[in-house]
C-alpha cells in the first residue's frame, strides 16, 4: 500500500494560519487545543537587515513511531498507509506518548481533568470521504504544505534543494530524524533556527521505548496520571488568575522580537 | 470570557447525534432546506453546496461539505477564480461566523440609554413599522436628506441604493474613503477605471509593492499569485516602514519614511523619463500629457528623494533601471494602506503612470470586469426621484472628483456633528461598524448624539448596533441569497447552506419589507430572494436550479470600453491620462506633484495601522476560531527606542494623540522604523454584546485624527502622530473626550 507523505516548505509559509483554522474545523479540535503550531524564528538581525522564517508543524507520522511503542493500551496505532491514528475511546490519559515523542507532538488538553491527547491523524476521515488532501494542505494559499505519496514528496524535497541551492539549506528534515518520518521539511535556514528539535543525536528511540514500555509503563502511567491531575489543577488556577483562554499556537525561537 | 462548550460536553452531545463532527463548539448545523430541495445531496444527505465567502470583500468561491444532512466543512472552490481551491484563515472560520454565540436572533428595540446595551426583543412587524415610521417622520419634518444611509461594499448594495435613492436622500456613506479612495480616484483619472486587473503570469519578472502587504492583507488568489511569482524567481521590491510578512519574502525591503512614497515614485518617473527608459511607441500612441509630466518631474532627482525617503539615490536609480529593464513584465502595484497621507492621491497617480510609461497594458495590467453585467436581467423599477439637497460628505461641492458611489465617509460624520450645510436626524446603517471604522471615535459618538434615530442591520451586536435604537438581525452569508456576482464570463451565486438562525433575514427581504412600508414597493418588484435571482437569470435562459447545482452560470461578458470602439480607456481623451484636464479644470495639478507631508514633532511617532491575516477590518474579532489563532494585539515599537524608554515586551504604555488616549502593551521589535509605532486595527470594542472581542486590545480609531486628502477624499490614516509613555497599571484609559452620554 502506498504511504502518504507531506512536504512543508518554510520558504513558502506566510504564517497566515489558514491551516490551523482548517484543521480545527475539519477535526473538531476543541477551542483550547490545536493540532498544528507555527514554528517561528522570530525577527532576527539588526534593522534593516532582518530575517524571519515560519513553518506549520504537526505530527511527523514516523516510520517507526515512538508514541505507538510507548502506548500501553493501543490507543495510538500505525496504519499501513503510514498514518498514526489515535483512538480516544482507548486512551487512558497516561501521557506517556508525550514523553516518547521526540518532536513534542502529542499535546494534552491540560484544562481537562481527564485529559485526552490531540494530534494530527492526517484527516483520516476526510481522506476516507474521498478528498485528495488533508484540510491543511488543501487550503494553503501558497502551497507551502503539499501532500501526496511519501516517495514523491521526498523526491520533490530533494529536487527543490537541488534546483535552488541558494534558497534552501541542504537538509530534508524528517528524512532521517527519529529513524525517518512521513513529513518532510525544507527551509532557507537551519532547522534549529526555526525552533525544530535538534536532530544531531536523534535516532529511532522506538526500540528503547518498547523495553521501557514492557517493563515499566503501567506504574509510570499511574504515577504520571496522578501527577498530571496536579498540573491540570495548577493550569486551571493560573488560567483563572490570568483570565486567559488563549492557546499557545506560535512557538517563537527568539523571544525578543517578532512574536506579534 | 469566551463562551465555549468543553470537549467532554461536546462529545456527550455528539455521541447522541449521529454522524460527523464540525466546529468544536456547536453541533454540526443542519443543511438549509433550499439546498436540500435543490437536489445536490444524495439520499444519505451527503453532498456539496457551492456558494461564496463573505469574510472579506474578495468573495472566494466556497464549497460547503454536507455529511448526513449537516454542514461539516467549508473548502475553497477550485473552479472559482478568487479561491482556486484555497481559503484564507478567515474563510476557513466561516461556520463560526454563522454560529457565533453572540448572534442577534430577533429584532431588538432599545429600552435603556444609548450605549447601555439594554434592548428588548421585538417582532419583525413591530421593528420594521417602527423604523419606517421614524424614517417617515424625519422625512416629513426635515426632508429626506436628513436621513443618512451607509453600508459597506456588498452584493445586496444595489437594493440598499434603491432604498436610499428612492427614499430621496443623497447621503450615502461607504467605507471606501477610509481605505483606498486615493487609489480608486487616481486610477479613474488615469485609466478611466477604479482598479485595473493585474496579471501574474510566468513572464512577470519585477513587482514593486508600495505598502501593499499582500501576504498578510490576504486576497486569496492574488496572495497565491504573488507567492508563486516569488517561487518562480520574480524580484519583489517592497516599500513599508514595517518589516511585515511580505517584507520577509520580498527580495528587497525598503523601510521608507512614512508620507514620502510620493517622493520615491516621482524620482522613479524622473529617471525613467529623463533617461528615456520608457516605451516611446506605447506612450505616443496611448497616452496624453507626456510633455506636462516630463516638465513637472524634471525637478524630482533621486538625490532630492533620498533626503525625504531615507532610501539612497543609488538605490532609487537602480530600482528605476531594474523596473524599466524588466518592462513590460514589471508591475508597480497600487498599494493602499500603509502610508496614507493627504498627498496619497498623487502617490497613486505616480504609480499608475509608472505602469503606463513602460507599456505593460494588457500584459501586466488590464481592464477589470466590474460587478455589473449587461447580460443580467433585473426587476423593473421607476427612475429615482430628483434630489436637490447637497450631500453632507462634500461630494461634489467640496470634493469635485470623488465618485458619488464612493463618497467621503469621515466628512459625512463631521458634518453630522457640525450640522452644516444642514442637520441630519437619522442614520440607517447596514453591515458596517462606523463607531470603530471612522477615525476619532469620540467624534463619531458625538455625531450619534445629534441624531434622533439610528438603526443598524448586522448579524451580531457590533459597536454601532450597541449604540443604535433598533437592531435588525441579518442572515449570515451562509444563510442567505444575495444578488448574482458577474465575474469574467460567468455569474456566481451565493446561496443558503444553513437555515437562518432565529429570525434572521436576508438583506433582500429586509430592504423590500422596509421599501413597502415606506411606499416604495415599485423599487422592490420581486416576491422573494429566489424570484429576484430568477429575474436576473431570465435573459441567460438558465434556471435557478441549474445555477444552484453548479454555483455559477455562463454569461457573455459585457463589452468593455476598450473592445467597443477606438476608445480603449474611459477617460475624457479616451487615452491614458498622464496629464488630467479634469483635475486641472477644478484647480488641482493635472500631473503628479510634490506635496510635503506633515511630520511628527520631537518625541512623537507616526501611528501606523495595517491588516493581519486573521481578521478583516472591524468585524471578525468576535469569531472564536479567529480569536483562537490571533496574536495578542500589542503595539509595535522599535527595539532601540524601547530601550531608551525603558520598555520591554508586554510593558504597558499610554499612547496619546490629538484626539484620544489608550493603554496598550507593547511588542519590542526590530521590525519597525524608530519613528513609527504600529497597531492592528479592530480591537478595543465598546460593545459588550461581543463577548469574545470585548475587553481585548485597544482601538486605533480612538487615536486617529481626521485628515482628508483634498482630491480623493481619502482619510490620511498614517498622518496621526502620538506620544508614548510607560505606565505601571494595566487599566484602560478613558479617551480624552468623554464618551457619548446622551439619550
Amino acid at each position: 500500500m502506498a504511504k502518504y507523505g507531506f512536504l512543508i516548505d518554510a520558504s513558502r509559509c506566510i504564517d497566515c494560519r489558514a491551516c490551523l483554522v482548517a484543521c480545527s474545523v475539519e477535526n473538531n479540535v476543541p477551542m483550547k487545543s490545536t493540532r498544528i503550531w507555527i514554528k517561528d524564528s522570530g525577527v532576527t538581525g539588526e534593522f534593516p537587515n532582518l530575517e524571519r522564517h515560519t513553518a506549520p508543524f504537526h505530527c511527523m507520522h514516523c516510520i517507526d513511531p515512538s508514541c505507538v511503542s510507548a502506548c500501553t493500551v493501543g490507543a495510538l496505532q500505525k496504519n499501513e498507509d503510514g498514518i498514526i491514528t489515535y483512538d480516544n475511546e482507548a486512551c487512558i490519559g497516561c501521557r506517556y506518548c508525550m514523553y516518547a515523542c521526540p518532536f513534542e507532538v502529542p499535546h494534552f488538553e491540560w484544562d481537562q481533568q481527564f485529559a485526552l491527547i490531540t494530534k494530527c491523524d492526517l484527516c483520516v476521515s476526510r481522506l476516507g470521504d474521498g478528498e485528495a488532501e488533508p484540510a491543511c494542505a488543501a487550503t494553503c494559499p501558497t502551497d507551502a504544505i503539499q501532500f501526496g505519496k511519501r516517495e514523491d514528496m521526498l523526491a520533490m524535497a530533494h529536487n527543490r534543494i537541488k534546483d535552488e541551492s541558494s534558497r534552501y539549506v541542504d537538509h530534508v528534515f524528517g528524512e532521517h530524524e527519529n529513524g525517518g518520518t512521513s513529513t518532510f521539511y525544507i527551509s532557507p535556514v537551519p532547522f534549529e533556527q526555526l525552533g525544530f528539535p535538534s536532530t544531531e543525536t536523534m535516532e529511532s528511540p522506538a526500540h528503547f521505548n518498547r523495553i521501557a514500555t514492557e517493563e515499566g509503563t503501567p506504574i509510570i502511567a499511574v504515577g504520571a496520571a496522578i501527577g498530571m491531575t496536579g498540573i491540570y489543577l495548577a493550569i486551571e488556577h493560573n488560567q483563572k488568575k490570568n483570565g486567559t483562554d488563549k492557546i499557545e499556537h506560535v512557538e517563537t525561537k527568539h523571544d525578543s522580537a517578532g512574536k506579534e | 470570557m469566551t463562551k465555549t462548550i468543553s470537549r467532554r460536553d461536546f462529545l456527550k452531545i455528539s455521541a447522541a447525534s449521529v454522524g460527523a463532527l464540525a466546529v468544536g463548539q456547536m453541533l454540526p448545523p443542519m443543511v438549509a432546506k433550499a439546498a436540500k430541495e435543490s437536489g445536490v445531496l444524495n439520499a444519505a444527505g451527503d453532498g456539496v453546496i457551492s456558494t461564496m465567502c463573505e469574510m472579506c470583500v474578495w468573495r472566494c468561491g466556497v464549497l460547503a461539505k454536507i455529511k448526513d444532512g449537516r454542514v461539516v466543512k467549508l473548502d475553497g472552490n477550485p473552479e472559482h477564480p478568487h479561491s482556486n481551491g484555497n481559503l484564507c484563515p478567515r474563510g476557513q472560520s466561516g461556520l463560526m461566523n454563522t454560529y457565533d454565540p453572540d448572534r442577534v436572533l430577533t429584532p431588538l428595540i432599545r429600552v435603556g440609554k444609548r450605549g447601555e446595551g439594554k434592548f428588548r426583543e421585538a417582532s419583525w412587524e413591530e421593528a420594521l413599522d417602527l423604523v419606517a415610521s421614524k424614517m417617515t417622520e424625519i422625512k416629513n419634518k426635515y426632508g429626506a436628506e436628513a436621513m443618512v444611509f451607509s453600508s459597506t461594499h456588498n452584493l445586496s448594495q444595489p437594493l440598499f441604493e434603491n432604498l436610499l435613492y428612492a427614499f430621496g436622500s443623497p447621503n450615502y456613506g461607504t467605507q471606501r474613503s477610509l481605505c483606498f479612495n486615493a487609489m480608486i480616484v487616481a486610477n479613474t483619472m488615469t485609466y478611466g477605471m477604479e482598479e485595473p486587473a493585474r496579471i501574474y503570469d510566468d513572464k512577470l519578472k519585477y513587482i514593486l509593492l508600495t505598502g501593499r502587504n499582500l501576504l498578510e492583507a490576504i486576497s486569496t488568489s492574488e496572495t497565491s499569485d504573488l507567492s508563486h511569482a516569488i517561487d518562480r524567481g520574480a524580484k519583489v521590491v517592497y516599500l513599508d516602514p514595517r518589516y511585515t510578512k511580505t517584507a520577509s519574502k520580498a527580495t528587497e525591503w525598503l523601510p521608507i519614511k512614512p508620507g514620502n512614497d510620493l517622493a520615491f515614485h516621482l524620482a522613479l518617473l524622473h529617471i525613467i523619463i529623463g533617461e528615456k527608459l520608457y516605451n516611446r511607441s506605447f506612450v505616443e500612441k496611448n497616452t496624453v500629457g507626456f510633455d506636462e509630466l516630463k516638465k513637472e518631474v524634471s525637478r524630482y532627482t533621486p538625490e532630492w528623494a533620498a533626503a525625504l525617503t531615507g532610501i539612497t539615490a543609488e538605490t532609487i536609480a537602480r530600482i528605476a533601471h531594474e523596473f524599466a529593464d524588466a518592462a513590460p513584465h514589471a508591475l508597480a502595484h497600487n498599494g493602499w494602506r500603509t502610508s496614507n497621507f493627504v498627498n496619497s492621491f498623487h502617490t497613486q497617480r505616480a504609480i499608475s503612470i509608472l505602469n503606463a510609461l513602460i507599456g505593460n497594458w494588457d500584459i501586466v495590467l488590464t481592464e477589470s470586469g466590474g460587478e455589473e453585467s449587461g447580460a443580467l436581467g433585473a426587476p423593473p423599477q421607476p427612475a429615482y426621484p430628483r434630489v436637490s439637497a447637497l450631500r453632507l460628505d462634500g461630494v461634489p461641492w467640496k470634493y469635485p472628483v470623488v465618485p458619488f458611489k464612493i463618497g467621503v465617509f469621515q466628512e459625512l460624520r463631521d458634518n453630522i456633528v457640525s450640522g452644516d450645510p444642514y442637520q441630519a436626524h437619522g442614520w440607517f446603517i447596514s453591515r458596517q461598524n462606523p463607531v470603530m471604522s471612522i477615525p476619532d471615535r469620540s467624534k463619531t459618538l458625538e455625531a450619534f448624539g445629534k441624531l434622533d434615530f439610528i438603526v443598524t442591520v448586522d448579524i451580531v451586536l457590533n459597536d454601532t448596533a450597541w449604540f443604535s435604537d433598533v437592531v435588525l438581525p441579518e442572515a449570515s452569508y451562509l444563510e442567505r441569497y444575495d444578488p448574482l456576482l458577474p465575474f469574467g464570463d460567468k455569474v456566481f451565486l451565493r446561496q443558503p447552506v444553513i437555515e437562518p438562525q432565529g429570525q434572521a433575514k436576508s438583506a433582500l427581504w429586509i430592504y423590500k419589507q422596509l421599501g413597502e412600508r415606506l411606499g416604495l414597493s415599485d423599487y422592490f418588484q420581486y416576491e422573494d430572494e429566489e424570484d429576484y435571482i430568477r429575474q436576473q437569470l431570465k435573459p441567460l435562459g438558465v434556471t435557478l436550479e441549474e445555477v444552484k447545482a453548479k454555483g455559477y452560470a455562463e454569461a457573455p461578458e459585457t463589452p468593455h470600453a476598450g473592445e467597443s470602439a477606438e476608445k480603449r480607456w474611459n477617460t475624457p481623451s479616451g487615452k491614458i491620462e498622464l496629464f488630467s484636464d479634469t483635475l486641472a479644470k477644478v484647480g488641482f495639478s493635472g500631473v503628479p506633484t510634490w506635496d510635503e507631508p506633515p511630520q511628527p514633532a520631537e518625541g512623537q511617532f507616526y501611528l501606523l495601522t495595517g491588516k493581519v491575516a486573521q481578521s478583516t477590518q472591524f468585524g471578525t474579532q468576535n469569531n472564536q476560531l479567529l480569536n483562537k489563532y490571533s496574536d495578542e494585539p500589542r503595539m509595535w515599537i522599535n527595539a532601540q527606542v524601547a530601550a531608551k524608554l525603558d520598555l520591554a515586551t508586554d510593558d504597558w504604555v499610554e499612547v496619546t494623540s490629538e484626539v484620544g488616549q489608550i493603554h496598550i502593551p507593547v511588542l519590542v521589535t526590530q521590525a519597525i522604523r524608530s519613528d513609527c509605532v504600529f497597531m492592528t486595527p479592530g480591537y478595543g470594542h465598546l460593545s459588550k454584546g461581543l463577548t469574545t472581542a470585548y475587553g481585548v486590545g485597544a482601538s486605533d480609531s480612538v487615536l486617529h485624527v481626521t485628515y482628508t486628502d483634498p482630491i480623493s477624499g481619502g482619510q490620511a490614516l498614517s498622518q496621526t502622530f502620538v506620544t508614548v509613555k510607560k505606565v505601571e497599571d494595566e487599566s484602560s484609559a478613558e479617551t480624552l473626550k468623554p464618551l457619548y452620554s446622551g439619550e
